[in-house]
This record gives C-alpha cells, structure tokens and sequence, in this order.
C-alpha cells in the first residue's frame, strides 16, 4: 500500500525553516545569561498556561448531567452586545447565531413577524441613509425592505443555469410583483423594443449600441420562436420578452464587477484545511480514540476496570494506556507509543508537550490563541467536561487531578499531529514538516470561489422584477452605478438579514408584552391591593413560569387568596439528606455554596419500624442491583438470563402498555421498604459550628429569624398574614430520562424544593423567630400558621409535610386549602395538556390529571413535561400588578413590593441579583438549544446513550452532547427575556453600578430590560443606554371568564387576555366559594 | 378440521399478517401518502397482535395435535430433474415453513419482543421526522425476523435473513444528517454482506449434497430437536463451516464483534430490538436449526463451542472498560450470545432455546431502561444507603502488573479487533480495488486519447440553495 510511516524522530524534526530561523536568532542573541534564558523560558510558559485557561473559558461549563445547571451556552461572550455576542459565537463555535432565514419568511408569513415592524426597524437602524437613492433606482430603505420581506432565491451556478434554462423563471414573472408593477414594466420594454426596430442607426453612444444590439438579437431570435413579427405578439410573449430582457441586462450589468474581499469560515487548524483540499477528516480518528480514552478517563462509576495511573493524571494514565510497544494498533498512530515513551523519559510537562506540538505544527505566537481554542472546541463536550470534573473535584464521585486540561490538549495535540502526518502522506503523498503542510495545502486549495455571473444576476434580476425595472432602465446604468447597487445588496448579507428578522420576531411579543402589563385595568387592581381585607390563605411558590398557570388557576378558583413567588429555595440553602437518600446534596443556587447541612429523620416512636424497612430496603437495593450487575457477567449472567430471565417479559411489557398503573403498584409494593412518612427534620443547632453531623445540623435560631426576614421582605409580606401560609417548592418526577435534573427547580441548582419549604415553613412557625421578627418590625400574628410543601410539576401532585403539627383550629381550613389545591391540580394539567400533541384537546381536568400521571411513569415517554420551554418573560414587582393576566405560563413571576424596599434599593438589588443569571441563564439556554439544536443543543434525545454517569453521546461514540435536547425545546419561541421590574429609574441605576452581572446584562442587551414604575405604572424600556417611554398600541385586552375560556381547543402560543375570575375582587369575605361549574371543563 | 391443518393455516397467517404490513406501509410511502403516527401505530399494534394471535394459535393446535412439526409448503420456484433412480439429478428451489418445538417459540418471542418495541417506540418516536420510515422498517425487521424463524428451508432462511440485515443496517444508520450513523451503518452491512457470502456459499454446498435445501431433507428425518443429519460428518463439516461463518457474522462472534456497538447508533428502541434481542440472536438461531450438522462433525461442534466461549470471554473482558451504557449492554448481551451458541455446540439444545429466549427478554428490558442509568445508580445508592461506586478492582486482580496494562489495553481497544479487519481484511481490500480503479483509468485514457472523467471535476456541493448566502 503506502511506504513506510516516517518515524518519531521526522516527526519531532520537521520544522518549518521559519521557525529553525527564530530559533538560530534566538540563540546567536547572545548576550543572555542562563538565568535570564530561563526566566524567559518561564515566563513564555506562564504565558502559554494562560493561553490554554483562556481556551478552556470557551468550553461548555455544563457539569455531570446528574445535576443540571441551565446557564448562558455562550457565557463566554456576555461581554459583548448581544447581537455582537452571539455572531462571534456562532463564528468561534461553527453555529448558527439565529434561526434560517426559512423561519423567518414562515413567521411573515403566518403574521408571527409585522412587516410594518421590520420598516420600523430598518428605519430605526439605517436613521439619516434611509433615503439615500442607490444607483439612481431605489431608496436604500425599500431595496433592503425587499431583501427582508420577499424571498430572494439563490443556488449554485449550475443549478441556477438549468433554473433560468428549464423552469419559468425567463417566461413568468414572481407570484408577488403587482400587476400594475408588471404591466409597467413590459409596456415599457415593449416601447423600447418597437423604438428601437424603428430607429436605424441613430444611436448616441457606445453602451446603447451594445444595448440596442442585444435587443435586435432578442427580437430576431423571438420572431424565430414565434412566427409573426413582434407588432402581433400576444401578452404573455411579451412578458417572457420583457424578463428575458431584464435578464440580458443584469447579466451584461453584473459583468466584471469587483468582489467584495471574502470573510468566509476562517481556516484555523491544520485539519480544517486539510479537509478543504482533501475531503478527508483528520479529527475522525483521534476523536475515536479520545472519545474513548476520555470516557475512561473520566469515568464515575460506569467501567468495572479503570485506567492505569489514573490517579497521576491523564498524561501519566494515557502514556501508561498507549505507551507499551509491540501492541497492534491502527496505521495513523503506529508511531505514538514512541513519541508517549520519549515523553516519559524526557520527563515533559504538559505544557513542553503543548509547545513542542505547536513548534511542530509551525504555529506563530499570533495564531497561537486562536489555534489553542479551535484545538480545544474540536471535542468541546469532553474537553469541557475534563474541565468541569477538574474543577468539580469535591462533588463528582472520582476527581481527577488538577491540571489534567492541558494534559488532555497535550495528547490531543500529539494526535492530531500523527493524523495530520498520515492523511498528508496517504492523500497528497506529503512527506514533508508539518509546519509547512499549511502552505502546500493553501496552494492546493486555490483562491475562495467567488459567486459568479448568474447567481450575482439572478438575484438583481428577481429584485428588478419586485422594483419594476425595466432592461431599458438597467441597461441605462452606468458601470459605477452597477457596482454601487451589487456592493449595496451584497453588503446586505445573510446574517444581517436574520438578525433584523429576529429583532421583529422578538419586538411583536415585547410590545403585546408591554401592552399587556400596561393595561389600566391591572394598574387599577395593584392600587386597590393596598388595603384589602385579610386573605383567606396566602401561597407562596417558585418564580418559575410553570407555576404561573398554577397560581392563576388557584386564584381563580379562590378569589379570596393570595400568591407570592419567590426563588424557590426560599433564602434557605442547604446540604440536605432526606430519610431515603444515602447522601447530602445542596439545595440552593448553583452560584451560592450553603454552610448548614440538614437532615430528614423517621419520628422515634417509628425508628424501629424504621430500621427493619431500611434493612428491607438495603437488602432489595442490594438484590436488585447485583441482578442487574450479574445479568452482565459471564457465568451468573448465563444463570439468570437461561433460568429467568423469561421473568423479564412481565416488568416490559406491562411497564410499557401500563405504566402508571404498574407504577402504582410498585408503590404499593414499596411501602414494604420505605421510610415511613412521619419524619421530622434536624433543624435546630445549638452553639456549635455547622457540620453535616448531628450536632452541627441544622440552624441557630438567630439565624433562622434572619431567613424569614429576608425572604418575607424580600416578596414583600410584612403585613396582612393570612392565618394560613403555604410554602410550595417544586420539582419533576420522570423516568428514563438523562436529563430528569433540567426539569426540577433552577433556584435548588437543580434539585427538589420540598425540603427547602418545609424548612422555612418550619422557623416560620417558630415563636422564638417570630419574637425576633416583631423586634425588627415583623408581626406575624399568633395565629398564623406556615405549611411547607411540593409540586411535582410533571405529575401535577401538591404534597405538605409536618401538617399534623398544625394547631387543631386550624385543620379544617388546611384540609379545604388542600382541596382546593387538589382540585387546581387538575386544572392545571389541564391547561398543560393543550401542549402535549398526544394528549387530545377535549381532555375533562380529571383526564388530563391522569394522562400527567402517566406521562411520569412512561419509560417511552421523551416529554414527560414542557420544562421551561416558552419562557419570555421575567415580572418583578407585586402580583396585583399582573393578578387575573392570562400569561400562558411564559413569565417568571417574583414577588417585591417597591413601597417596602430602602432608598438605596437593597431589596430589588439582591433580588435582580439572584433572579438576572437564573431567568436569563434558563432563557438563553433554551435561546440557543432552539436556534441550533445540533451545534448548542444536544438535538434529538432518541440516541442518546449516558456516558460514564457524565452525560449523554450520540449513540455509541460521540462528543459528549451539551445543551438542552430538541424534545426539551420543541415548543420554545427563542426570544431574549424581557424583564419587566416594578421599581424607578433612579433605584436600578444604583442596583446597576453595585452589580456588575446585572449591569452587563442590562446593557450588553442579553435580557430586555423594563421599568414599571410603581406609581404612576408608565413603562420605560431600557435602549442604547437609556430608559425609553413606552407608547402603548391602544388594543385593548380581551376579557375571558376563566383560563379554560381562553386555551380550550387552542395548542400553539396565545395572547394576553384578561381573566375575570382571577381578578382580586372588589372585596371578598374568607373562603369566597370556589366556582366550581364554570372551571368544570367538561367536554362540551 | 384436523388440529395440524389448523396449525399450519394459523402458522401461515402470523408470517403473511408482517407481509402485509411491509406492503401496505411500502406502498403508502412509494405513493406519497402521508401517513398519520396515529394510523401507523395502529396498524402495527394490529398487525402484531392479529400475528401474536396466530402464532398462539399455532402453538396451541401444534399441542393438541401431538404432531412434533407441522409444514406448509409453497411449492418450488425452481424444480429440477435430470435421469431417474437413485443416481438422479436433481434441484429443487422451494418455499416452505415449519413450524415445531424451535420455530414456534422463537416466534412467540418475535412478537411480543416486537409488540412491546412498536409500543414503546409509539410513543418514544412522537414527532421525530423518521416516525413512518422507522415503523416501515421494524416491518420489515418483523417479516424478516419470522421468515427466517420459520423457514423450512435454507433459501426461504435466506430471504428473512437478508430483511433482517437490510433493516438492521437502515436502521443503524437512521440518523443519516449525522456521518457516524452512515459509516457505522455502511461498516455493518459489509460484515452482514461477508456473512451473507458465507451463508451462499453454505447453502450452495447443502444444495449440492442433497439437491434441495430442505431443512428436513438435510436433517433426514426427526422433528427437532430430535433431527439426525443425512449428510456425512466431512460434508457437514464443509458446509456447516460456511453457516457457522455466516451465524458468526450475524451474530457478532470473534473476531466480528466490532460491528455489535457501533450498531447503537439508531434510537433506543431500535438498539433494544435489534442488538439486546432478536438481531444478534438470529446467528445463533441458524446455528440451532442445523444442530443436526453439528452433531454429525465432531471438528464441527468443537468449532461451534470454541467460537462461542472465545466470544463469551472477549467479550466479557470487554465490557471491563464500557464506560457508557449501551456498549456494556451490548458487550454483556454478546457474553451470553456466545454462551448460547457454545451451548448449541455442546449439543444442549433445549438449553439453548431456554437461554435465548430469557436472555432476549431480559436484554431488551435492559435496554429500554438505559436512559435510567443515573437515576438508578442514585436509587441504589440511597437503598444500600451509603455511597457506594461499584467494585473497581484493579484490572485482572493477582495478575502482574505489565499483563493488567495489556488486558486493560485489550479490553479498551475491544480486543484489537476492528484493528484487524481493517488492516488486514479491509485496508487490502480497498487497496487492490484502488489499484483495478487506477488500471482503469489508464486504460481508458489511453483509449479516449486524453481527459478525465466527467466525475472528477465535480464536488458535491454542501451549501443550502434556498436563500441568498
């Protein structure tokens, strides 16, 4: 086959003269002493150390999947603006930066996008050049306007050759030139046709000789085609004359003009170009190998055998793995077992390995950056999560030494040079340094193809038709004029075109948005909240948008209530160990790092109970799990699978056909070995330091009236307790699911609220809390009770914990509080189901809270629920502000009263604080995870294969897949956030200069920023730094009896609406009946 | 009606209930109907339990009748007769089925297996733009899947087998925006090629020795799993080395069991049903319907036992190093796949059907539930109570360090073996072609005088063509 593979010893030599000469410069310097040699051998690896840092900040920072942390896929540009942000991203990272163009034209089409909008905002961007006249045809406005609103087809050369030839392009003019556009256009030319068989000769200058003639010919050739002279031709003979005039014309017109330099994808790597001249991927093989040496490298728990040395490092593991000789192994890398072993025995650090590959491969220090991250983001997932477990090394179940990052550039630096050397030699018969393999590449590749004649024409072509230019008209055009009008739609590009069609895409939402909230009757309702009568029980729930269909079904079942939403882990961070679970995990933002550690304990008078289930259970656990490791193994295996495993077969199929009816019986089944129900938690410490063991669990009380403080301030309920407060955290149940963790609370950093409301619930009821709250200007009356709780927000359940420790006159109203729940349970699955496509549109509550149930327990279920997706919105202020406002389950809503907070706006300070990088960091993870679902997303979740307990590949080896699956985002409308904050200009001004998070992400426009201002209710929107009235459209809100009037029979996004039942009444007495009839929803 | 006809009316149905679906989907799409998830769910759900229906049926009225097989046969395509008396010629080329103590069970188990994969993919498959193409495909992996079951003869085998494989490979490479798909799709279907080959070969070899291909004709006579071989111990040595090839292929014995993970590439229902249960058990199966063959050559059966407990252990220490789920699946399924098929040359018969089928049905819950991984880890974590990570002894425990890097090493690198097909069998391969490609050329240049060909100059273009760039 092919000669011999040069070995290590060219390889290591091959350097381009280039690089020889610097060295040789280097040297002969002189002067240097030793001492200063090394200091500056020192500093340029201090150098080159941050360089690869730097490279690493672009990676993916999303850790094992078991704990899901939704954040900014392109976090590593939130220093630019937003639109600048993510076209450099799309560029760095090879994805798109909006959706195709296609959509776009979809969305204009079904009125998703206002073509009014789009003028508007060209307008608004081309200010003083709008009406600037392009090559004496057309505005510079209208020509871009038509770029934006009417397709403009392209193609390859020979596709668009056999287009014109073949199809009716040259015959019938676009379906959407006007009619009095079109006949303009073809009398004009007919004119001209007519004149000039008439004129013999008399002709002015050169150009029109050129013209004149083109004409004759086309007339001459016409007559051939059609018989009769050109006075007797039909009307559609002149149509097909008159394009192919105008064809002639843009052909003749576009001939010859310059091109603007190109800016097409820059070619970093070596590999890139390769795959330019070749076709081959040099990143094919080495990814092979590294996916798999990664997986075992970083490996928690999947592989019985772990790598040799692992715990040395992944340079030390790798050579140790690859470096023994005489192993057989595939042609490209014949030679690495060598190159590891001289590794080994120079004793190279990682980052000598990094430089010596870099020297090899020619880099110069100016393309080194670029290089190193291009080099990183090859194989971001595992490149990233080898600096995620590198950096997590105190939560992940194996660490891996520090500096393991360059070690793994290190490797795959080295193999993609044996690549680089194997596919040179084997496509292009390439011997020589790699440093020079660039050079002879570039030279293969030629110059970038330009676009040519006809697909320059055709698209002047198809705009004179949109415009009615007439060829007498073009063929007018001088030379200069020509290329002034090529240069301005060229300059027009692709990008530029989507990125004004997502600016209106996203200004039609913002301005019902902003209609919505400014409706005068909601202003009306927050003005009579002041002083209302005492509720008959307040809710408290997550700011999540998923709650927000929850609260408003409770409120409008229960006028008489009260919501408040707050980050669901209610100022309560904890490491928190359930009386099931083996371990802690925190519960509490992903950015803070809680210091208590709480437990969950069966009361004593169960413990014995207790401890027989838990052996029970240990004993099952065990069982079960050595079955199911066995079933692997040869001999057991043999055993079980030959003599049950037939058994198998019932668990399939009634897991499938069944699945909530086998889940209810696997619970029944489970109360064998479960914990018993009656749990207390460990929340009281007494002086000593925090500490995950007994008596350093738990809160001083001091600290725990601090919590309820704060989080009561923060929401704004000070005054007017309801005699019953009910705290609900949430989470998502659902099965088979590798990203179960991105469905449950963001505000618990990816775990269950439950416990953190139970918490609360609990040191709110405290007396010692209370009385230290009335000290500082709280008064919870005494007979006021906190109820902890949770919904699952996939199966639509609400459970409460420690309700027998409510006082006795409280019962009865908890037990109809909790009917009530149950109840909106069910209509809200209800108003979830209208989502789901395989739930039918006419579900009754009771239905749909079933077909929930289900959609839990179905191993075949890949949409067990919508998460996060449609989220848009972010309300910060009072709830009367936006109470009775149908919001489609899109809008994070927090509680804050604005009359409570201080002059230098602490309360909205922390607030944003917390709330800015959680909504924002949710809304621009489903932002991206839409917009490109194969390049930020991890796409279709259907062959998805769970890695090492870290992620999930693409069948059976692939790059680790970051980012959210299509079936998580399906549904999603990628719009930035628009944050509406109840607070004045002057407050956020200073919030802005304290936080630098919130300040960035306010002007760098990655979330669009509102002010409401809380009394007057104007809103002013933030726009190139300052806040801009908002002039309200007039549409007045439709007005619906209830939820179900506005979504029944309905499955894609709805407007606003105003919902009279959720409205706060006028006045209301305790328990104000639930209307039960008009929320029935029955089948009708 | 008698008890046996009603088995072979029922037997018959359960395989043309699959055919017909393979027509009426095929159809559909070649004309360009869109077909609703609702209406091909349906359909497949009826189709297979109408077969499920039949095939207990079958089974039952097979019982009653006491009869060890029932036949139905379709006649010959080919019939062929030269001279008379014992020293005729002759070829017969015919379709038929049996349905016995092997045949029934394994379909049994196609259509549960398979009913429970169309149900799960129903709903796992929602809105995925391939819904249809893969529905038509299980179709025909089902129709596949029961002839080849079913077969009484070796062509008819032949026809299922190369439905199964077909279907498998499309169903491999399913996602075929994505390149991995593709290769690994086109890597398995030139092993099942190789395989195909061998079986030919085999099935040549069987016609020559006893001019047809009957399975019963071959076996002489003796329902199964009570069949003795006609043929003598070296023809059965000659021909069953060709079908054991061909099992090895199909069912990814060494050394062409680098194809079994690079086969999850498909959605996860399609994994289970193909590589956790009947695909890579269908091998095995052929190995099992010639179990008279085997017993008549002793070198035969060692071979048979050999292959099987090499795969069984390669494969058991490959899986040492999985490190995501599916390929320990997969690695864990191939231990037993080569258990069985040990089993089968050791003469278990029965032993080997038990096996087969409880390891299907295991596997393919198994694989159903990959996506649990995590959350079953944490669930047994919590049970057992403490954090616990599975044993990780060190490679090969008492074994000397430079043994444990190398069977490390093995065991990461699956054994070498893909390394060896491709240098040895295909690197080869594709150089000799390369080197017919390159003698061409100069030939027809010299002929035409000069150029190139037409193809040269062109490149397939990747841009979109919808919109201006």
């Amino acid at each position: 086959m092919t000669a011999p593979f040069p070995v290590d010893a060219e390889l290591h030599l091959g350097r381009s003269d280039a690089l020889i000469a610097r060295e040789r410069v280097a040297l002969h310097d002189g002067s240097e002493s030793p001492e200063r040699a090394a200091a500056a051998r020192d500093a340029r690896r201090e150098e080159l150390k941050r360089a690869i840092e730097h490279a690493a900040h672009y990676l993916p920072s999303q850790g094992p999947i078991g704990v899901f942390i939704h954040h900014n896929t392109l976090h590593a540009f939130e220093h630019l603006p937003f639109h600048g942000g993510v076209e450099e991203g799309a560029r760095v990272y090879g994805c798109e930066p909006y959706l195709p163009e296609r959509r776009y034209r979809e969305f204009l089409a079904s009125g998703r996008i206002d073509p009014e909008e789009v003028e508007e905002i060209l307008d608004r961007e081309l200010r003083g050049s709008a009406e600037e006249v392009v090559a004496t045809l057309v505005p510079r406005r209208d020509l871009r306007s038509a770029m934006l609103l009417r397709p403009l087809y392209g193609g390859t050369d020979k596709e668009l050759r056999w287009f014109v030839a073949e199809s009716d392009a040259l015959i019938r003019f676009r379906d959407d030139v006007e009619p009095s556009l079109r006949s303009r256009l073809v009398d004009r030319t007919r004119r001209w046709a007519m004149r000039s068989l008439a004129s013999d000769g008399a002709v002015a200058d050169a150009s029109d000789v050129k013209a004149s003639r083109a004409l004759r010919e086309q007339i001459e050739q016409f007559t051939r085609r059609y018989g009769s002279d050109a006075e007797s031709w039909s009307g559609p003979t002149w149509n097909a004359f008159a394009l192919q005039a105008v064809w002639r014309a843009c052909r003749e017109g576009v001939h010859g003009a310059p091109h603007a330099p190109t800016t097409s994808h820059r070619m970093i790597r070596h590999r890139d170009l390769l795959h330019e001249a070749t076709g081959v991927n040099a990143d094919q093989p080495v990814g092979e190998l590294l996916i798999r040496f990664c997986g075992a490298f970083l490996d928690q728990g999947v592989a019985a055998w772990h790598p040799p040395a692992r715990e040395e490092g992944f340079l030390a593991s790798f050579i140790a793995t690859y470096g023994s000789a005489g192993v057989l192994c595939e042609a490209w890398r014949k030679p690495l077992a060598k190159v590891l072993r001289r590794w080994k025995r120079e004793g190279l650090t990682s980052l000598d390995a990094v430089q010596e590959s870099l020297d090899d491969l020619g880099v110069m220090p100016h393309e080194r950056d670029d290089f190193l991250r291009a080099t990183a983001l090859a194989l971001r997932g595992w490149a990233g999560m080898v600096v995620q477990v590198e950096q997590r090394h105190s939560e992940v179940a194996r660490p891996i030494p520090p500096g393991s990052f360059e070690e793994y550039l290190a490797v795959r630096l080295l193999l993609d040079r044996l690549s680089l050397a194997y596919f040179a030699r084997r496509e292009l018969g390439y011997d020589g340094p790699l440093a020079d393999l660039n050079a002879t590449l570039r030279k293969k590749i030629g110059k970038p193809r330009h676009a040519t004649v006809e697909q320059r024409a055709f698209v002047v072509f198809q705009l004179a038709q949109v415009f009615g230019w007439s060829a007498e008209q073009l063929a007018g055009l001088s030379r200069s004029e020509w290329f002034e009008l090529l240069d301005e739609i060229e300059s027009f590009g692709g990008v530029e075109r989507r990125r004004l069609l997502h600016t209106a895409y996203e200004e039609q939402y913002f301005r019902k948005t902003l209609d919505a909230i400014g409706e005068p009757t909601l202003k009306r309702q927050a003005d009579r909240a002041r002083n209302h009568p005492r509720p008959s029980f307040q809710a408290v729930f997550c700011i999540d948008e998923r709650e927000e269909s929850f609260r408003r079904r409770l409120e409008e079942t229960t006028p008489a209530c009260e919501t408040f939403g707050a980050a669901g882990f209610f100022c309560v961070p904890i490491y928190y160990r359930g009386a099931g679970d083996a371990d802690f995990s925190a519960l509490c933002p992903a950015v803070m790092k809680p210091k208590h550690w709480v437990t969950e304990d069966v009361v004593p008078r169960l413990q014995q109970d207790f401890a027989r289930r838990r052996k029970a259970r240990r004993l099952f656990g065990q069982a079960t799990r050595s079955v199911s490791s066995n079933s692997h193994n040869l001999f057991l295996g043999a055993v079980l699978s030959a003599g049950f495993g037939w058994i198998a077969a019932l668990p399939l199929t009634t897991r499938v056909l069944f699945p909530r009816l086998t889940a209810r019986l696997r619970q029944h089944a489970s109360v064998l070995i479960r914990h018993p129900n009656e749990t207390f938690l460990h929340l009281e410490r007494g002086d000593c330091s925090p500490d995950a063991h007994p008596p350093g669990l738990g809160f001083q009380p001091s600290e725990m009236a601090d919590i309820v403080e704060r989080m009561l301030r923060d929401m704004g309920l000070v005054r007017n307790f309801a005699r019953l407060v009910l705290f609900v955290g949430h989470g998502a149940g659902s099965v088979n699911n590798p990203h179960q963790s991105a469905y449950n609370c963001g505000a618990c950093g990816g775990g269950r609220g439950g416990p953190n409301a139970r918490s609360f619930a609990a040191m709110a009821n405290d007396p010692r809390v209370r009385e230290t709250l009335r000290s500082r200007g709280v008064t919870i009356p005494d007979d006021t009770q906190f109820v902890g709780g949770f919904h699952d927000t996939t199966a639509d359940s609400v459970e409460f914990s420690d309700v027998d420790q409510l006082p006795a006159e409280h019962q009865s109203e908890f037990a109809e509080a909790e009917r009530r729940f149950a109840r909106v349970s069910q209509l809200n699955a209800q108003e979830r189901c209208r989502r789901f496509v395989s739930a039918p549109l006419d579900l009754t509550p009771e239905e749909a809270l079933v077909h929930v149930e289900n959609r839990a327990e179905d191993l075949s279920q890949v949409r067990p629920e919508a998460g996060h997706a449609t989220n848009a919105v972010t309300f910060v202020g009072r709830r009367a502000r936006t109470r009775g406002l149908y919001m489609d389950r899109r809008c994070f809503l927090t509680s804050y009263d604005p009359a409570i907070d201080d002059d230098n706006a602490t309360i909205v300070g922390r607030i944003l604080g917390a709330v800015v990088p959680v909504c924002a960091g949710i809304n621009l993870e489903y932002y991206f995870s839409f917009v490109d679902p194969y390049g930020y997303g991890c796409a279709t979740k259907l062959p998805h294969n769970v890695s090492g307990f870290l992620g999930v590949m693409d069948g059976a080896a692939s790059d680790l897949r970051t980012g959210l699956p299509w079936q998580m985002v399906e549904i999603h409308e990628p719009m930035r956030s628009i944050f509406i904050v109840e607070t004045t200009e002057a407050s956020i001004r200073k919030v802005m200069i304290r936080d630098e998070n919130v300040r960035r992400a306010i002007e760098n426009e990655w979330i669009r920023f509102v002010l409401l201002h809380p009394q007057t209710g104007a809103l002013t929107h933030y726009q190139a730094g300052e806040f801009v009235l908002h002039r309200k459209s007039g549409r007045v809100l439709e007005t619906f009896k209830t939820s179900y009037h506005v979504f029944r029979g309905q499955r894609d996004h709805l407007d606003y609406a105003l919902i009279a039942s959720g409205l706060l009444p006028e006045e209301f007495g305790a328990w104000s009946p639930a209307p039960e009839t008009q929320h029935a929803g029955a089948r009708s | 009606m008698t008890a046996e006809r009603i088995a072979m009316i029922l037997g018959t149905a359960a395989i043309v209930v699959p055919g017909l679906m393979v027509v009426g989907l095929g159809l559909a799409t070649l004309l360009g109907r869109k077909l609703s998830e609702r209406a091909v769910s349906l359909t497949s759900r009826a189709v297979i339990v109408l077969g499920l229906i039949c095939t207990l049926g079958a089974a039952v009225a097979l019982a009653v009748s006491g009869k060890p097989e029932v036949a139905f046969d379709g006649g010959a395509l080919v019939s062929y007769a030269r001279g008379h008396g014992p020293d005729a010629e002759r070829f017969r080329f015919g379709i038929k089925f049996i349905f016995d103590r092997l045949s029934v069970p394994v379909m049994l188990l196609s259509y549960v297996l398979c009913g429970v994969i169309s149900a799960f993919a129903g709903h796992y498959l929602h809105r995925e733009s391939g819904f249809v193409r893969f529905f038509f495909l299980l179709a025909i992996f089902l129709l596949g899947m029961i002839v080849s079951v079913a077969a009484g003869t070796i062509e008819t085998l032949f026809a299922g087998w190369e439905l199964v494989g077909l279907s498998s490979a499309l169903l491999v490479a399913f996602y075929h925006e994505r390149t991995g798909p593709v290769l690994n799709g086109q890597r398995i279907w030139t092993i099942y090629r190789f395989a195909d080959a061998a079986f030919l070969l085999g099935a040549v070899a069987l016609h020559h020795m006893t001019g047809e291909g009957d399975f019963d004709r071959m076996v002489g006579y003796g329902a199964w799993p009570a069949g003795v071989a006609t043929v003598t111990s070296s023809q059965a040595l000659f021909a069953g080395t060709f079908l054991l090839i061909a099992a090895a292929g199909k069912s990814a014995l060494v050394p062409f069991s680098g194809w079994l993970p690079r086969a999850m590439e498909g959605p996860t229902p399609s994994s289970a049903v193909f590589y956790g249960a009947l695909s890579v058990h269908l091998g095995a199966y052929l190995l099992l319907r010639i179990s008279p063959l085997i017993e008549a050559s002793t070198p035969l059966a060692i071979l048979v036992t050999s292959l099987g407990a090499i795969t069984a252990v390669y494969a058991a220490v490959a899986r040492r190093t999985q490190t995501d789920i599916k390929s320990q699946l997969c690695f864990a399924s191939l231990t037993q796949v080569g258990i069985i098929v040990a089993e089968i040359g050791l003469g278990l018969r029965y032993l080997a059907l038990a096996h087969l089928i409880g390891h299907a049905c295991l596997r393919t819950l198994q694989f159903l539930r990959a996506p649990s991984a995590i959350s079953d880890a944490v669930a047994a974590e919590n049970a057992i109570g403490e954090r616990s990570l599975p044993s990780t002894h060190s490679r090969g425990g008492l074994l000397p360090a430079a043994v444990q890097r190398f069977l490390y090493r093995f065991s990461l690198e699956r054994g070498f073996l893909d390394t060896l097909l491709n240098r040895f069998v295909a690197g080869p391969f594709v150089a000799l072609f390369r080197f017919f490609d390159r003698a061409e050329r100069k030939w027809t240049e010299a002929l035409a005088g000069a150029g190139r060909r037409e193809s040269d100059a062109s490149r397939p273009s990747f841009e979109s063509h919808e919109y201006l760039p």
